[in-house]
């Protein structure tokens, strides 16, 4: 009896080890075969608009995914209503949706992704989050595909974080750009006077601190927004082309102008222009304190707006300026270049069966939204539209002006790194902000990531 | 009597179905963590094998933390198994001898364990809140404002104030494990005892707690190895922050693996986990095997 | 308890330190009790408010206005209704499943005699020792192979998978605890194993099955990670999944959030009181049969 339970152990475990080896085989086996993609649609006529693949009248199915959740984004109701029009004109395509909160998204996708097993068209960041799955072939390239007409309505300064080895892999559909908000009425109720250069940001936070007032509120705990403050006053002091150059590792963050930023925001902590229990708060928390008109200034991506503008979620509509970042005199910097760029888009995956109708959804989808989520403060177009007889909230204006003046674009780092590297960065950032590293240290350790 | 209970062909029929879902669901997928740990890969792409590479790593070069995430997790452990099952030891007691309202403490006590993580980790974020909390708030007014602090801003604190919500949360699930065990216990034995003059702390002391022995033994093991691998409260309340002060193992596989895309080195990191765990579990067993006594 | 005062008329300190110490034991009690049962009433106090007053100067006041809007709007939008049965169905089939296979190989283990019985408890065991997260890519790869994706069983099976080992220490540590006279005598009038198992010792465990049903009921109730990724079409999404999609992007309205949260709480609370009830029944029938 003994033996029969060995030799079952014995089967068991055999078995195990013989599954897992075909398994992880499997995976990778399916990841390099993949890795074919531009053989075999580089010869078709990419002017038609549905292919050999899908007759028109024939049914073609889609799986869309999408972190769209709640119509509380504004972008999430323009997609509902994009998605509606591409419908009626589309009736013999079946799209199914599936929408995941942001943070279970990433999980959701990159286990998909993994396992080959990722829907038709997506939404993704561009940039270093899709640098793997562009990396293992499981994107498809779009330049093929889109019509002359899509590619003159994309505007060109838009796709330069989705292009990949000189290939389109992405479409964008709104661009974010960093933003000061400043409460002008907690201003003027306190003769203030709102910053346009880091000294009269200075000035600011000490009359406010007089007043007992926390100057800026920053959601440190979640990483990510005080990491924009460094990111910011790094393009002040090296600029946009200095910053880029060295995220792209062909130069060396070991440079004056970087120590300088992380030295810059170690002197804002000093100042008090940040609330000192910043590190617990999260980016929803912090940006209560600023909707509650608590706290005179945030500094965040122009998607804010929406909120700031929302009755029923702000208490601060109509009270606020937009600005860029203060500017800062005699660096390499200057003050008309903005911290943002293009990073949310659709991506396409290279298994699908219907790459012309998944490409076809993608271009439509990006395109229209565009506009809808201009029009809901979401964010700034990535394609041109017609804004001809449309009211534009007059915050999203300044902003669209301010943008239309900007002269370079630096991504949020974290969204420019990959992996491991951007999120050791924004622990670096906190170090900062705690005093638990020097700039110095701060450079180094950035030049020694992957 | 032996036949009976030695029939195999019984033994395998009750055994191979529960068998069968956890060699699926459990079984496998330790194989292929175990696999992927020997691997450089990001999941998706191409992968190295590399052997223990991503072991020396972690204990050697000990280049995340890691050996840092072990000591705050053994702290965890220590706190649930010499604080945690003692106190809820003392409440399963204090009900279980038959008071007035015992259903409903019984009740209440399990409540935190009920609801989901996400809300009491909420909950807690205000209460630690350093201006408008009610922590702070209470001190101000008792007089020990010295006292106050940013309980989760600061890496001193935030260890200490994340643990002590850990631990809150789960003493009504040890709580109701020890209520059973001594419910169990058939009162005709406290009524023996009392005719030999016993008061109440002997009788917990040389009655119940022998009894119930098997039982704490669960609860210890529950304890120990829950701590080792705590994650939901921690995520939601600190995110292993600030800067890393919080980090218990679990925390830091998660960013490795989804955040950093390091997928093999994650694996490595809950392989360990899975060892530490199996330990300890057969250390417990180990030391609680000498003492179990039936009646 | 009117016999006792009239009888220590003449020992009344002696009754009044004991009622001091009842009293006090009982403040403490009811002390602990509030704090204990706190979070839910939080929950619902801010399952009401609007985001401004959640994050603002008084996180844990009374709301000023009662948004009951946050929980037409957390039960109207989307797919709730759906998302409830969801969660129910594979619950219930979890806790179903998990009880009837814990019993059967925990019984097993702990009474019967083979050599394998310890390790194979601390096989089970492993099981406690996993974290979930490891487990992700390799099951999700398993569950595509198998076709199981998007269906009740992705997350049934994974559940009870997750929830046996627990499930079996328990039960073994419940049968670690009862007097072997009743299996002997069972014998010794004829029965075999498995009448033995049926009719003697299950309705013994009641006490401790319902302990693990509860509990197998809160690991799938709760559950958030496997049921976001093993499940892609709404017709069999959970509920936890529909409430956390409340989560926006860049946006999060916190008081409909919280409406869904006490809607998914109530029916815990609930069956956790009715369950409460037949624990409290099973455990006097098992004492007094001793």
């Amino acid at each position: 009896m003994k033996n029969l339970w060995g030799k079952i152990l014995t089967c068991v475990i055999s078995g195990a080890i013989a599954i897992s080896s075909v398994g992880c085989a499997g995976t990778k086996d399916v990841a390099q075969t993949d890795a074919k993609p531009g053989t075999e649609v580089a010869a078709e006529d990419t002017k038609e608009e549905v292919k050999d693949e899908a007759k028109p009248e024939e049914k073609v199915k889609l799986n869309v995914w999408n972190l769209w959740t709640t119509d509380a984004d504004a972008n999430a109701k323009s997609f509902s209503i994009v998605l509606e029009q591409y419908k009626k004109e589309h009736p013999n395509v079946e799209i199914v949706v599936d929408a995941t909160e942001n943070e279970a998204y990433k999980t959701k996708l990159k286990t998909a992704m993994a396992a080959n097993e990722g829907p038709d068209v997506f939404f993704s960041w561009g940039a270093g989050f899709a640098q793997p799955f562009v990396d293992a072939g499981q994107i498809l390239p779009l330049d093929e595909y889109l019509t002359p007409e899509q590619k003159a309505n994309l505007l060109p300064s838009q796709t330069s974080n989705l292009t990949y080895n000189d290939k389109l892999y992405a479409l964008p559909f709104v661009s974010w750009v960093g933003i000061l908000y400043c409460n002008k009425e907690m201003f003027e109720q306190n003769n203030l006077k709102v910053p346009d250069t880091y000294e009269e940001l200075l000035a600011a936070v000490k009359g406010f601190n007089a007043k007992s007032i926390v100057p800026i509120s920053v959601g440190a705990k979640d990483g990510w927004p005080l990491m924009f403050f460094q990111n910011v006053l790094a393009l002040r002091t090296a600029g946009a082309d200095g910053s880029n150059a060295a995220l792209e590792k062909k130069t060396a963050f070991n440079q004056p102008e970087f120590i300088q930023s992380a030295q810059l925001l170690g002197d804002l902590v000093k100042e008090k222009a940040f609330d000192e229990a910043s590190l617990a708060f999260t980016q929803d928390e912090a940006k209560m304190a600023f909707l509650n008109g608590e706290v005179p200034m945030h500094y965040i991506g122009s998607w804010f707006a929406g909120e700031v503008q929302d009755e029923k979620l702000s208490l601060v509509k109509d009270k606020v300026v937009a600005k860029n970042f203060p500017s800062l005199d005699g660096t390499k910097g200057n003050k008309d270049e903005f911290l943002g760029g293009a990073i949310d888009c659709f991506m396409v995956n290279n298994n699908t069966p219907n790459k012309e109708v998944a490409v076809e959804f993608a271009a439509y989808v990006a395109e229209h939204m565009a506009k809808e989520s201009f029009m809901l403060g979401a964010g700034l177009p990535a394609w041109k539209i017609d804004t001809t007889g449309l009211t534009i909230d007059p915050l999203v204006q300044q902003m669209v002006d301010l943008a239309n003046t900007a002269t370079g674009f630096v991504l949020a780092w974290d969204t420019k790194l990959s992996g491991e590297a951007a999120e050791k960065h924004k622990t670096l950032v906190q170090e900062v902000f705690a005093g638990t590293k020097t700039p110095q240290q701060f450079v180094d350790e950035m030049d020694a990531l992957k | 009597m032996n036949k009976v209970f030695s029939d195999k062909k019984a033994i395998f029929l009750f055994v191979f179905p529960a068998f069968l879902v956890f060699f699926m669901i459990i079984i496998l997928p330790i194989f292929f963590s175990a696999y992927y740990s020997t691997l450089d890969w990001n999941g998706i792409g191409k992968a190295t094998f590399i052997g223990i590479q991503n072991y020396i790593n972690l204990f050697v070069n000990n280049t995340d933390g890691f050996v840092m995430s072990i000591k705050n997790s053994f702290i965890v452990a220590l706190l649930s198994v010499f604080v945690q099952v003692p106190l809820a030891l003392i409440l399963a007691l204090v009900i279980a001898k038959g008071i007035k309202w015992e259903g409903l403490f019984r009740t209440v006590y399990f409540i935190p364990v009920i609801i989901s993580t996400t809300v009491i980790g909420q909950l807690w974020m205000k209460i630690y809140q350093p201006k408008y909390g009610m922590l702070n708030n209470i001190l101000d007014i008792v007089g020990l404002d010295f006292l106050k602090h940013n309980w989760l801003a600061t890496p001193e604190t935030a260890l200490g104030s994340a643990f002590f919500v850990i631990i809150w949360q789960y003493i009504g699930y040890h709580m109701l494990l020890l209520y059973s065990g001594i419910k169990a216990i058939p009162t005709t034995i406290y009524e023996a005892a009392e005719v030999d003059g016993a008061n109440n702390f002997q009788k917990a002391t040389r009655i119940t707690i022998p009894l119930i022995l098997p039982m704490l033994k669960v609860c210890v093991t529950f304890a120990l190895v829950g701590s080792l691998k705590t994650f939901d409260l921690i995520y939601v309340l600190t995110k292993g922050g600030p800067i890393h002060a919080t980090e218990v193992p679990t925390t830091l596989m998660f960013s490795t693996i989804f955040l950093q895309n390091k997928y093999g080195y994650g694996s490595s990191m809950s392989i360990f986990i899975i060892l530490e765990c199996l330990v300890f579990t057969i250390f417990l067993q180990k030391v609680f095997k000498a003492e179990t006594i039936t009646y | 308890m009117n016999v006792l005062k009239i009888k220590d008329d003449s020992r009344s300190t002696k009754h009044d330190t004991n009622n001091i110490k009842t009293y006090s034991e009982r403040g403490i009690l009811l002390f602990i009790a509030a704090i204990q049962i706190y979070p839910l009433l939080w929950l619902i106090m801010f399952s009401l408010k609007s985001n401004q007053e959640i994050f603002g100067k008084n996180p844990l006041a009374l709301p000023k206005k009662l948004l009951w809007e946050n929980y037409a709007r957390a039960l109207f939008d989307g797919n709730i209704a759906r998302y409830f049965i969801n969660s129910i169905i594979v619950t219930v089939v979890a806790v179903i499943i998990t009880g009837i296979l814990a019993a059967m190989a925990s019984y097993a283990i702990a009474r019967m005699e083979w050599k394998l019985s310890q390790a194979m408890l601390v096989v089970f065991l492993l099981g406690i020792m996993v974290p979930m997260h490891s487990t992700l890519l390799p099951l999700f790869i398993f569950l595509k192979k198998a076709h199981l994706y998007n269906t009740y069983a992705a997350l049934i099976l994974p559940y009870i998978g997750f929830s046996l080992p627990m499930a079996i220490f328990i039960l073994v540590g419940f049968f670690g605890t009862l007097p072997k006279e009743l299996e002997e005598s069972a014998c010794l009038d004829g029965a075999n194993i498995y009448q033995v198992f049926a009719s003697i010792m299950l309705p013994l465990t009641k006490p401790a099955l319902a302990t693990i049903s509860i509990f197998t009921y809160l690991a799938c109730w709760n559950e958030l990670m496997f049921a976001t990724t093993f499940v892609s079409e709404q017709e069999f999404k959970t509920l936890t999944v529909g409430i956390m999609g409340m989560v926006g992007m860049y946006a999060t309205r916190w008081g409909e959030l919280g409406a869904g949260l006490v809607i998914a709480t109530v029916p815990t609370v609930l069956i956790y009181i009715s369950m409460s009830k037949q624990v409290q029944k099973s455990f006097t029938t098992g004492a007094l049969k001793g």
